[in-house]
């Protein structure tokens, strides 16, 4: 029931691009410094929500990544569920898949409210409310 | 954020034994085995750790086999998963790994509350819960 290294270090670096919101375009190698990450690794997953329109970039001497939307328009699950594909604890039927009567009461007893509490926690965050949760005397920082 | 094959197959398993199993009455792997669809050697992996920790009790001879370690009331899905699956966090960082930047990671704070929220749910439901929910079913499905 693991969070991946891609999901992880996703949220660091919207968190970090937010934070670091008024400094302009951002590049990955502070970042990945700020972090304590691996820079080519961030870049790989920088693709990944580039792709997603999260975040975009500015080619450049003065270039690097900025966030697409305000921080209280960025959803914590649906960029986890970018990164990690989805948040589900088990695969869901595939069309045609039979499952017996063991695992139909499993899925029903366990893992559907399981998911579903996955999902009530990060669709109920956004990237605002997650950096107010740790600094809320640094809020000013991240309006666009 | 997958439940493993083991943790499902253990679920599987237990549920199947929590059925059909009564004080005194053993069942043979072949029996569950054939019963859940998991091969008798996947099982018998998966009985090592759950009779560690006594989920789960064996006897040897022709009227041996398996039952459960306790009543049923006293087991629950967080038990049984914690067993073949090892620690349930999402992130090292919760409960193994300790990190120098725990205090101020605002991501551990994301990570525990949905470790929180799962933990909570599968430490609530035993496997007496799961039993009645399955007698359960057959109603459900024939008033359909």
């Amino acid at each position: 029931m693991k969070i991946s290294t891609r999901g992880r270090y996703g949220i660091r670096l919207l968190l970090d691009l937010a934070e670091h919101a008024t400094e302009g375009h951002i590049a990955l190698a502070h970042t990945a410094e700020r972090q304590k990450i691996s820079a080519r690794y961030l870049e790989q997953v920088a693709v990944i929500l580039r792709r997603a329109g999260y975040i975009h970039s500015v080619k450049g001497a003065s270039g690097g990544y900025l966030l697409s939307k305000a921080p209280s328009e960025i959803i914590i699950g649906d960029a986890l569920r970018v990164l990690e594909d989805d948040l589900l604890v088990v695969e869901p039927l595939k069309p045609g898949e039979k499952e017996n009567k063991l695992q139909r009461c499993l899925r029903n007893e366990i893992y559907n409210p399981l998911n579903e509490r996955i999902a009530q926690v990060v669709d109920g965050l956004t990237l605002e409310s997650l950096l107010c949760s740790q600094s809320p005397e640094k809020s000013y920082l991240y309006f666009i | 954020m997958k439940i493993s094959t083991r943790g499902r197959y253990s679920l599987e398993a237990l549920l199947y034994l929590a059925l059909h199993t009564t004080e005194g009455s053993y069942m043979s792997i072949r029996d569950i085995a054939e019963n859940t669809g998991v091969t008798e050697g996947y099982l018998e992996q998966l009985f090592i750790p759950l009779k560690k920790e006594s989920l789960i009790q064996s006897i040897r001879g022709a009227q041996g086999g398996y039952q459960l370690g306790k009543n049923s009331k006293q087991i629950f899905v967080g038990d049984i998963l914690r067993a073949v699956e090892g620690t349930l966090e999402p992130v090292a960082c919760i409960q193994t790994k300790k990190c120098p930047q725990e205090s101020t990671c605002i991501t551990r704070h994301l990570w525990g509350n949905i470790f929180s929220s799962m933990i909570e749910f599968i430490d609530s439901i035993s496997l007496q819960d799961l039993v009645i929910a399955f007698n359960n079913m057959d109603k459900e499905e024939y008033a359909l």
